[in-house]
């Protein structure tokens, strides 16, 4: 039985390197990437380095998301960003301070700001994690990034409303994680790029928890983001995902 | 002679009374012309330096290098240390940090929700310290259309126009959305206790004044400042003085290789101002020239009168046997008595009126109607050292120029005619 | 008709002195004419930049369009509609859209407005002409104040990103090919303009424009649905309340230099009567009432800033016209806030003559009467011994 899985391994293998002639399809790896993350309920723990200027500084946050659509944040440090939370529904996102009991709805424009000051805005965190959903993926190549083999895509957005038109990403063969990804302007500048520097096994996926986040135009060092804790398929009762819980 | 024609001045009422008069108003309509003028130009000067330069300007050195975008994110820290020391080495000068922000103004419904917003500039100033400047500086309670000036912290005044935008009564707490000095999210819920009128179009359309520890607070700003502004006690600028202030201050305080260290900047050193001071001073110029001309024109004319004035007295002297030369040297002299007296008179009382009005200024506003306005024309007259000595230009110049073109005519006088001319 | 037969023959009769006062009269004309006329002129030149650079004949804005708050930009465009569409080609306006878009000036996030404008326009006085595209660079206009503020010379290459119609983030590098100098700040100030296709392109609004600005003295304005129209009356308010202002503060100035003037009428005044006693005398024996001497004396006082404004024509027109000509240097790069060129000219109005003229000669009649009223408690027979009593 082993010498037959053996062989057949053998196969499998030969397989592959004919296969490597003929890439798979960028939809096929875009869907295995988006199905390692999982379009379940998660409940996150997580801390996002901010450096600046005048220094670095963090901010923590507990996220609970269901599905694309869904989001729920609450700010646990620094002492001064504690309670505050956020609700996303669909495209839209309120967000609710202790300090002044305010349910605050943030409109077009707001989403566009930076989040606590990082490289990133409201809008990339708030966008359809599903790449499938909104880009024509094409693998143009094969590269090793640290150290992991890759897939390179080609992202092209499907016409949608979209803040990038287009990314490149760098697919782990195995993993089906995403390694590095560079997002791109509709002239083609890259605008920002994102890199993971460590990848751990949480409840059988492959799950980045530490990533590096930066504004190509702007200088600086960029925005570290590390996840501390990870529970997916957890128990989200809808009324999380209501604007009576920012004031709980 | 000096002592004869003193006394003749002295004495001999319509001799002396009349010209000396015409030139002491003469003399002080000037110096408190050339101050007004002064006053008046410095006064486009001043609303710039109350509302955006200060008559120096502390900021940290990355600041000032993009002061143009206002990045509270590079604003300086440690205010009260640095202001601890600054007041030891300047006490005469007044300071008044300030924070400017930008962000969204948003008005809640009865449920707390957002039910309008809108976006707004910000000035956080000190408006509750002892020691602060700003609340006659900026004109504030002179402002306020409705409800009344913040008493304590957590009130702010916005403008007039933008609460009736979004309809936002006097007493009601509202909340700012704005940036930390870090980049994060900042929320804050403030009172709106009054509102204001500015008189500029850019700032009634939304601004809050609030007070600087209240933004520092809600801005994370604690003890940082945007900009430190700094001002002369009697709020004249001095360009030398600040020179030197800036030069001691920089020495001890900057520091070229750390970017948040403070740097100060005069007045001149903002952007465009020397120019503007240059083209201000090119006006002036016009204007005094052509006052002391026309001043001069009024003095010598006076100077002329006294001589016409006297032409019986001067035949009479002529038909006793004074000499001509004698007599004209004589008439000179004397009005050149008269300008000196006259003159200083004047200068005197022309400095009393233009200190005064240095001190308390002219209310344009009333004719205006803006003196309930944030910015306002206020115009004070500012004497500087030229006000000692212009009004010696045409006080003397003219007094004396007038009698020695109308005494000439002394030499024209026949003796033959002088007996008929005399008969009275 | 004797009194003022009577009131010009002892004027002229009185010679120099006459005449100096006069001439002190006629430069209070002259300055005060000259001051009112220069403010007169920096509201005027002021407003003639705005009205020649950016308003023309008004504007109409897109019904979101509020070009003090950016940030609604966004959402402030929409397709020229018909009837501005129908101006449009006909050349008599021209449709501008405006957006938010950041650049990054030594790595430091800058937000701008980014302006799109038909580079064959003719409606407004910006050099949109440079903005003809030649190979494939976007070309890019600037004023000399964004220039300076970014360290953008002509030439250069700047990033520029923004956000489309459908919010997808675009970016390129636009090539400055004009750096514009220009009185009018607000064209100038933290902007960026490119051509109107270009950008319409980019941007994914076809057609679209934030606002529409109508040629000079444009009669027809019809009512657009979602458009408002803005008159120059709106647009220009700004500046007429600056220039209200600082004509207050120059009105000080005329009753110092009105003061001068009356000072001295007041002593000739003085002087003619503490001379005329006997003459008075003589009047009031021949048949003179006291009144008939006062409003003598009082005429020829105020006949001083007729023949002051006669004076003041003949020196004073030729010396407003050269000023006009050549017009009042400004130093250079001088910035006001509100449009001001290198040179002030004058503005000169009819209704600011004639309203000095009358002042003075009010303020003259009543500084003329008030020393005759000693007149009255005159004893002819004292006068007539050249007494005062």
């Amino acid at each position: 039985m082993k010498k037959l899985c053996g062989f057949t391994f053998l196969i499998f293998l030969c397989a592959a390197g004919c296969l490597a002639q003929e890439w798979p399809s960028g939809e096929w790896i875009l869907e295995r990437v988006d199905e390692n993350i999982g379009a379940d309920n998660k409940v996150s723990i997580s801390e996002m380095v901010i450096h600046g200027r005048r220094g670095s500084r963090s901010v923590k946050s507990k996220s609970w998301l269901q599905g694309t659509e869904k989001s729920f944040t609450e700010y646990l440090a620094p002492a001064r960003d504690k309670g505050t939370k956020m609700l996303k529904l669909e495209d839209q996102l309120w967000i609710y301070t202790p300090s002044t009991d305010r349910t605050i709805k943030i409109s077009g424009h707001m989403l566009r700001q930076s989040v606590m000051g990082s490289d990133l805005s409201y809008e990339d965190f708030m966008e359809d994690p599903d790449l499938t959903n909104l880009y024509e993926a094409k693998v143009i190549a094969e590269e090793t990034f640290k150290e992991r083999s890759c897939w390179v895509l080609e992202l092209t957005s499907k016409g949608g409303d979209i803040a990038y038109h287009s990314r490149k990403i760098w697919v782990d063969k195995e993993r089906f994680v995403s390694m590095k990804e560079e997002r791109f302007a509709k002239s083609g500048k890259l605008l920002k790029t994102f890199v993971v520097e460590k990848i751990e096994r949480i409840q059988n996926r492959w799950i980045p928890t530490h990533m590096i986040f930066k504004d190509e135009l702007k200088s600086g060092k960029g925005t570290e983001f590390f996840l501390e804790s990870l529970e997916m398929n957890a128990d989200i009762p809808d009324a999380v995902f209501t604007k009576a819980s920012l004031r709980k | 002679m000096i002592k004869f024609l003193l006394k003749g001045i002295i004495r001999d009422r319509s001799r002396s009374l009349f010209p000396v008069i015409t030139v002491v108003l003469g003399v002080s309509l000037t110096v408190l012309g050339y101050s007004y003028f002064n006053g008046v130009m410095t006064s486009w000067m001043q609303t710039s330096a109350k509302f955006e330069a200060g008559h120096m300007k502390i900021m940290s050195r990355a600041y000032a290098e993009n002061a143009d975008q206002t990045p509270n994110d590079l604003a300086f820290i440690g205010v009260e240390n640095l202001l601890a020391d600054f007041k030891k080495d300047f006490p005469e000068l007044l300071v008044a940090p300030r924070i400017r922000f930008g962000g969204l103004f948003d008005i809640p419904d009865e449920l707390g929700e957002t039910k309008a917003q809108g976006p707004i500039i910000g000035l956080a100033v000190d408006l509750f310290s002892e020691e602060s400047p700003e609340k006659d500086m900026l004109n504030l309670e002179n402002a306020v259309v409705r409800g009344r000036m913040p008493q304590k912290y957590g009130e702010i005044l916005i403008s007039d126009e933008f609460a009736r935008r979004l309809n936002v009564l006097p007493g009601q707490t509202s909340t700012l959305i704005g940036s930390t000095m870090y980049g994060n999210m900042a929320v804050v819920n403030f009172t709106v206790v009054g509102t204001l009128r500015f008189g500029v179009l850019a700032m009634d359309r939304g601004t809050i004044i609030a007070d600087l520890a209240d933004i520092q607070e809600a801005l994370d700003m604690k003890d940082a400042a945007g900009e430190i502004l700094v001002f002369f006690n009697d709020f004249v600028y001095r360009e030398e003085a600040a020179d030197r202030i800036t030069e001691t201050f920089n020495e001890k305080y900057s520091d070229k290789d750390d970017e948040f260290s403070p740097v100060m900047v005069t007045f001149y050193d903002q952007g465009g101002m020397a120019d503007f001071m240059g083209m201000v001073s090119t006006f002036q110029g016009v204007l005094i020239f052509s006052f002391i001309a026309v001043m001069s024109i009024v003095l010598w004319n006076a100077g002329l009168m006294g001589t016409l004035r006297r032409y019986g007295e001067i035949g009479v002297r002529l038909a006793v046997g004074e000499a001509k030369g004698h007599l004209y040297r004589s008439m000179i002299l004397e009005s050149l008595m008269i300008g000196v007296i006259g003159t200083i008179l004047g200068t005197v009382l022309g400095l009393g009126f233009a200190y005064f009005l240095q001190s308390k200024g002219i209310n344009l506003g009333n004719m205006m109607q803006s003196s309930n306005m944030v910015i306002n024309e206020i115009i004070r007259a500012k004497v500087t050292p030229v006000s000692y000595v212009i009004g010696f230009v045409p006080g003397l110049l003219a007094t004396l120029l007038g009698t020695s073109i109308s005494g000439l005519g002394i030499y024209k006088r026949q003796t033959s005619q002088l007996m008929k001319e005399l008969e009275v | 008709m004797i009194i003022p037969r009577l009131a010009i023959k002892n004027l002229m009769g009185a010679g120099i002195r006459t005449w100096l006062n006069v001439v002190v009269l006629s430069l209070a004309f002259v300055i005060i004419i000259f001051f009112q006329s220069l403010y007169k002129g920096m509201g005027d030149q002021a407003k003639e930049a705005k009205i020649d650079i950016e308003f023309a004949g008004g504007q109409y804005w897109h019904e979101e369009y509020d070009p003090l708050d950016p940030l609604t930009l966004e959402d402030a465009h929409g397709f020229v509609p018909g009837p501005l569409q129908e101006k449009v080609d006909k050349g008599e306006a021209a449709p501008i859209l405006v957006s938010q878009a950041s650049i990054y000036p030594e790595g430091r996030l800058q937000t701008i407005i980014l302006k799109g404008i038909d580079p064959k326009q003719t409606i407004i006085d910006l050099p949109s002409k440079f903005l003809v595209q030649e190979g494939d660079d976007v070309p890019a206009l600037i004023g000399t104040r964004m220039a300076k503020n970014t360290g953008l010379n002509q030439g250069d290459m700047i990033t520029v990103r923004w956000r489309d119609a459908k919010g997808t983030f675009d970016a390129r590098d636009f090539r400055i090919v004009q750096i514009m100098r220009t009185t009018v700040e607000t064209v100038d100030q933290g902007q960026i303009w490119i051509p109107l296709e270009t950008m319409r392109e980019l941007m994914g609004m076809e057609n679209e424009a934030s606002l529409v600005v109508v040629a000079k003295n444009t009669v027809n304005i019809p009512a657009v649905q979602g458009w408002e129209f803005k008159n120059l009356e709106f647009l220009l308010a700004d500046i007429d309340n600056l220039i209200k202002a600082k004509s207050a503060g120059g009105s000080i100035m005329y009753v110092f230099l009105l003061l001068l003037a009356m000072l001295a009428i007041f002593n000739t005044q003085v002087l003619s009567i503490f001379r005329r006693r006997k003459e008075m005398g003589t009047m009031m024996a021949l048949g003179f009432t006291r009144s008939k001497v006062i409003q003598l004396f009082t005429l020829e006082g105020a006949m001083h800033s007729v023949l002051a404004a006669i004076i003041a024509a003949v020196y004073g027109i030729p010396f407003l016209v050269w000023f006009d000509k050549t017009g009042f240097a400004l130093p250079q790069g001088t910035d006001f806030g509100f449009a001001l060129g290198e040179k002030i000219f004058p503005g000169y109005s009819i209704g600011m003559v004639v309203g000095t003229v009358v002042l003075v000669l009010m303020v003259t009649t009543v500084v003329s009467f008030l020393p005759t009223r000693r007149i009255a408690k005159l004893k002819p027979t004292d006068a007539l011994r050249g007494k005062m009593s």
